[in-house]
């Protein structure tokens, strides 16, 4: 007994440094809800508020560049507006007036919300926002920025939340080419944050430098045609059926400050129609 | 409480404000990460009991994968470098009573066995923490790259906050 003692004694260091290993091992490769505890992730309450206020500080840094891309924004969002009163007041004439109020029911709400903290040099990044729980924030919901697609929320707690950025490795996003029904995979691989790349759409898309590509609308996460980036090139891939894009991501991730969440109204509907199918599967 | 441990715990809080704040944000040409909060654990005096060196190396790493959402990365890779630590410094410093007692830095060690000391360790740290964040041998070359470049800044950094140190003092 006083032999082990004594060993535990004489080697206590190097057992608390095999603990601490440990520990640190647990958090790095555990994929449990441990891991996205709010706790250990910058939404908890001690680290949103050094970073809520570090934002309010150095939140004006980024105001020109923000402005200009609202402005182009805007000026886009105008004529799409003017463009669909114009059709809208064509089409609404040949509808019968009971279903119009189901017509212009809208299915996503928006939710603005401002970043807290960014990071874009990890292979897996991340950025937190100021809404939690209680401004209505969920996880699995879609975050945009005035300018496109930037991530999904994956830890929510009660006045801040956590969201995967495009910019991790792990995350995948359904998108497609604006204009056409080819489906893909957009993903990004690292290094550049302006630059990620859309696998799996099919050999026999036709398309061009500069088409640009959008979200497809497949999920309760993002709406349709949510603009994404841009096509640079095709490279080459390891499946001659697939192509594969190299995309010029239109949002600014180093300078991400005011997003969107977007909320879809129809997502329980849509969810327990796929825990039926599970259910009526089995 | 001592002075000692007063200029340890503000040096603990200014340098991981420091890395979350700033440089964590600073990327330079997308490859090159300033990595000051080990700055800490390098200061550290070399006669601190293995125990407090490792808890508070832990503490440090724990404290940065926090705010960087980085869970384990930098709380494996600061123990790690707290258990090299000791090895290092003898490599570089023959091991008599002089030098048993000394905070590192470039007074006591003297420039050249500083910069040699300061780093090693920049290396190893930068190294350790890439290749765990990556993960990964099919990015072999961006882990190299990430870690030489990292390395440079951040030696250059910590020596340029030991020269304000010393022109202050």
């Amino acid at each position: 007994m006083r032999n082990l003692l004594n060993f535990l004694i004489k080697y206590g260091t190097w057992f608390l440094f095999i603990f601490y290993v440990l520990l640190s091992c647990v958090l790095l490769f555990s994929h449990n809800s441990y891991r996205e505890s709010v706790y250990l992730t910058s939404a908890n309450i001690v680290t949103s508020s050094i970073y809520d206020t570090m934002s309010q500080i150095t939140g004006y840094f980024h105001l020109r560049g923000i402005n200009e891309s609202l402005q182009a924004s805007n000026a886009r969002l105008e004529n799409e507006v003017l463009n669909l009163r114009h059709q809208l007041a064509e089409s609404i004439s040949l509808i019968p007036d009971s279903s119009r109020e189901e017509l212009v029911k809208n299915r996503f709400d928006y939710i603005p919300a401002t970043v807290v903290n960014n990071s874009v040099r990890h292979p897996r990044n991340y950025f937190s926002i100021n809404k939690g729980r209680l401004d209505g924030i969920r996880p699995s919901m879609g975050v945009v920025d005035q300018n496109g697609v930037a991530g999904i929320i994956n830890v929510v707690g009660t006045h801040t939340a956590r969201a995967i950025s495009l910019l991790n490795e792990t995350q995948h996003f359904s998108v497609k080419l604006k204009g056409t029904n080819y489906i893909g995979s957009l993903s990004w691989k690292g290094s550049d944050p302006a630059v990620a790349y859309v696998s799996e759409i099919p050999r026999h898309a036709s398309f061009h430098t500069g088409d640009t590509i959008v979200t497809s609308g497949y999920s309760t996460t993002f709406p349709g045609d949510i603009p994404v980036g841009t096509v640079l090139n095709r490279i080459r891939g390891n499946d001659d059926n697939f192509y594969i894009f190299k995309v010029r991501l239109f949002s600014d991730f180093k300078a991400l400050s005011t997003v969107r969440v977007i909320k879809d109204d129809f997502k329980q509907e849509l969810d327990s129609l796929t825990t039926f199918d599970v259910l009526t599967d089995k | 409480m001592n002075k000692e441990t007063i200029y340890f715990t503000v040096l603990f809080i200014l340098m991981l404000f420091a890395q979350v704040l700033i440089c964590n944000h600073i990327a330079l040409f997308n490859v090159a990460v300033p990595i000051v909060f080990i700055y800490f654990i390098i200061r550290l005096p070399i006669n601190l009991g293995r125990g407090w060196l490792f808890t508070l190396a832990f503490l440090m790493g724990l404290c940065v994968d926090i705010c960087s959402d980085t869970p384990g990365v930098n709380a494996l890779s600061c123990t790690i470098l707290a258990a090299l630590k000791k090895p290092v410094y003898y490599a570089y410093v023959p091991k008599d009573d002089k030098t048993v007692n000394l905070i590192p830095s470039i007074s006591s060690l003297g420039i050249a066995t500083y910069c040699k000391f300061l780093i090693t360790m920049t290396g190893l740290y930068c190294l350790m923490a890439f290749s765990i964040e990556y993960f990964n041998f099919a990015d072999l070359r961006e882990i190299a790259i990430m870690s030489v470049s990292s390395c440079i800044l951040t030696f250059l950094i910590m020596l340029a906050i030991d020269c304000l140190i010393i022109s202050k003092s």
